[in-house]
């Protein structure tokens, strides 16, 4: 009888659970024929990639840029004397090694991420200047045919990155003495640090400083006028300090930090981007590109000419904009080159917030965001677009220049500036880092109007509660699919993942040609940093359990070749960047 | 000990049959509540015809008729410049240009006269409906009043 008495409680506990097990089972995800066909695209393409770029020259590991998806041939560089060199530039690449490894993460099976550290291992053991820059970026890459540096501004161009952001934590596993000489040379190449000036350009002959961060931090460059506004110097002699650079420069500086435990490089990153910070404007909170204008160093008989727009003749936007008076200069414009400031940056900014613990960077994210939406954010035609404008809130819509400048030709008149999908995860994520509700509500605000108008319907409250969001959405863009990953991650509303899915299929359906990504289907070229695939496998790893955290991050997708070439036309000499010459031919240009 | 066993039966029982209702087991035609709010929100800014005038150049003064309400939505407007646009929306046309041009000397020149005359005005709007709200941005094109002056180079 007590036996019986025993099973009968037994099974009464066992009811009285089960409502909690099942909870459980509802909250499991179930892996669908539609999500393995996803990480399928992307398994061939990568193998794709890895075929035909290591078929091209079996003497190396390294890999294209690009590959061109009729023959399975490299994308090549024009050189004016008509070479067609096929190139490598690993700073270009950095998405590739993050979509490796993080196919490696959600299959399980090394074999991509061991690719990734043979590929980068071969690069950095061979192609290191000695004085620890690589030879890479704007201007350097690898021909893969003589697998000789080839540089594509002159025969010694310069070492350039510009929101590149690399894959630092593989580069530490593949190579640590080779990734901490970089990390510190790329300070001692790029900053002035008896004059605090920066320059895009670091040069491969500056001796490698092993106690490059040595020196005592300066006093700010930005001191306030009597009313409060950041004065700019007008003292730079051409050497601009771009945010773009700037970037860069800090993200190394704090990766180097984190890595060594020793804190002097991140102050000097937290030093750097203060500078950005206090010439922000104090009413609008937008921020700015540079935070000096140049040295005139020209006479004025040399920049009596509009059209020679030489950074010696003085501040550009000065000279070409100078009707609007003292606001008009280059570090003030909120109309261009807003990528690099309110996304790169932003991104950078985040990503030491979280990882580095820089918690007022975050702070900063979020006054640069608010002020830049608020004051220059709006619909058009049902489209997202930016009001030009001076980041004092001076409109300069509709304005018509006069005379030709570095911004263009005369009578060009200044129209709305196209937001991208580039902007919502900026946004997302700086909102995701507020402590309080009420930080974050401004920014949901436009984030949920944004969001809409790029047609994918409605987010909700702040929160994530009651989205109606559009499952059918057309949308085949990898920022609207991590920001909707990363939405899912943070509030675990399944609508959230339905509308990612969905975007994911579009994707792989309008981007999935010949056994490659691509950006649409006529388009010639698989572009190895395209964030497409590391997108997908963002969406992969929710669905398997993956911790986010636990999978490469994207951070920047804005690798290029600038340099000197041979026109199209096959005759003139032209200076120009790989987006302009190999991303946008198509398989109708190909013969 | 049989009238133990017979209750603990019947609570198992009645458990079971409580734990297995249609509704946990058998989807139901229950209509999802879905809030539209945000959706008419929308909807005000893109179809009350608010942004009608910003497609021309606003050449006389006077009220631009803007929408104060679109089906239950409450529509009030702040202008970043009420001389030129008040926040009812009523246009003064202004007695000078927006800016004078001139080339990299500072010198007046012909071709320059009339370039940068019209004024590009802001206005914020807060769109409200039962407790919620969310904001837009118009932006218009005001051309100065006849007879205006335009000699008030910044450079």
């Amino acid at each position: 009888m007590k036996k019986m008495l025993s099973i009968l409680l037994i099974l009464l506990t066992g009811l009285l659970t089960l409502p909690a097990l099942n909870l459980k089972a509802a909250d499991t995800l179930v892996y669908t024929d539609s999500d393995y066909a996803r990480l399928h695209a992307v398994i061939q393409h990568v193998d794709n990639v890895l075929k035909y770029g290591h078929e091209y020259n079996e003497d190396t590991k390294l890999i294209p840029d690009a590959i061109n998806t009729l023959t399975g041939e490299p994308a090549r560089w024009t050189f004016p004397n008509r070479a067609q060199v096929p190139y490598a530039d690993i700073a270009n690449q950095q998405n590739f090694f993050r979509t490796l490894v993080a196919l490696s993460n959600v299959t399980g099976s090394d074999k991509y991420k061991n690719e990734a550290v043979d590929i980068m291992g071969e690069f950095m053991t061979n192609y290191q200047s000695p004085n620890g820059l690589f030879y890479w970026g704007g201007h350097r890459a690898i021909n893969l045919d003589t697998l000789e540096v080839q540089s594509t501004e002159g025969p010694n161009g310069p070492h350039e990155l510009k929101n590149m952001m690399p894959f630092y934590e593989l580069m530490m596993e593949v190579d640590e003495e080779r990734t901490l000489k970089f990390m510190r040379q790329l300070w001692t190449a790029h900053f002035y640090w008896s004059t605090t000036d920066m320059n895009r350009h670091g040069s491969y002959s500056t001796a490698y400083d092993t106690n490059v961060f040595g020196q005592s931090i300066p006093g700010d460059v930005i001191v306030m006028d009597n009313d409060g506004n950041p004065i700019i110097p007008q003292d730079s002699p051409g050497l601009l300090p771009f945010v773009n650079s700037a970037t860069d420069l800090a993200y190394a500086a704090f990766a180097l930090s984190n890595h060594t435990f020793d804190t002097v490089p991140a102050e000097w990153a937290k030093y750097l981007m203060r500078q950005y910070n206090l010439a922000s404007n104090p009413i609008t909170g937008m921020t700015v590109y540079q935070f000096k204008s140049t040295l005139v160093s020209k006479s004025p008989i040399e920049c009596s000419d509009p059209a020679y727009t030489n950074s010696g003749c003085g501040d550009r936007v000065a000279r070409q904009f100078r009707d609007f008076g003292v606001i008009a200069r280059e570090p003030n414009v909120a109309w261009k080159n807003t990528q690099a400031i309110y996304v790169d940056n932003i991104l950078m900014l985040l990503e030491a917030a979280d990882k580095y613990g820089v918690s007022h960077f975050a702070d900063w994210a979020r006054d640069y965001m608010e002020g830049y939406l608020e004051y220059a954010y709006i619909r058009v035609d049902g489209r997202n677009k930016i009001i030009p404008m001076f980041i004092d809130g001076t409109v300069t819509y509709g304005y018509v220049v006069p005379e030709v400048g570095y911004f263009g030709p005369s009578n060009m008149r200044i129209d709305y500036v196209d937001m991208p999908t580039t902007y919502l995860l900026p946004i997302l994520r700086t909102i995701l880092q507020q402590d309080n509700d009420a930080d974050k509500e401004k920014l949901w605000s436009y984030f949920r109007d944004i969001v809409y108008t790029f047609g994918i319907g409605d987010i909700g409250e702040l929160g994530g509660a009651t989205p109606n969001l559009n499952i059918d959405t057309s949308i085949d863009d990898p920022f609207a699919l991590m920001t909707m990953v990363e939405l899912y991650d943070e509030t675990k509303n399944p609508a959230y993942l339905e509308v990612a899915r969905t975007i994911g299929n579009n994707i792989v359906r309008e981007k999935f040609h010949r056994g490659f990504f691509v950006q649409s289907e006529i388009m010639l070229y698989s572009r190895l940093d395209q964030p497409d695939t590391l997108a997908l496998l963002t969406l992969d790893a929710v669905l398997r359990g993956i911790d986010l955290d636990d999978m490469p991050f994207y951070l920047a997708d804005s690798g290029y070749i600038h340099g000197y070439l041979l026109s199209d036309d096959g005759v003139v000499e032209d200076r120009s960047y790989t987006q302009n010459v190999i991303y946008t031919k198509t398989i109708f240009d190909w013969e | 000990m049989k009238k133990i066993l017979f209750t603990l039966t019947l609570l198992i029982t009645m458990i079971g049959l409580i734990g297995c209702t249609p509704s946990d087991t058998v989807p139901t035609d229950d209509p999802v509540v879905i809030d539209t709010t945000y959706a008419l929100l929308m909807d005000a800014e893109d179809l009350s015809g608010m942004a009608d005038k910003t497609k021309t150049i606003i050449r006389v003064a006077g009220s631009l008729g803007l929408p104060t309400t679109y089906r239950g939505v409450t529509i009030t407007y702040s202008s970043r410049n009420e001389d030129i646009i008040s926040n009812s929306g009523v246009v003064t046309l202004p007695t000078e240009c927006w800016i004078e041009s001139r080339d990299q000397q500072g010198l007046s020149k012909a071709e320059f006269e009339g370039l940068n005359d019209n004024w590009p005005i802001v206005l914020d709007v807060v769109l409200s409906y039962q407790g919620q709200s969310r904001t837009a941005k118009l932006l218009f094109v005001v051309a100065p009043a006849e007879g205006f002056t335009c000699n008030k180079y910044l450079g």
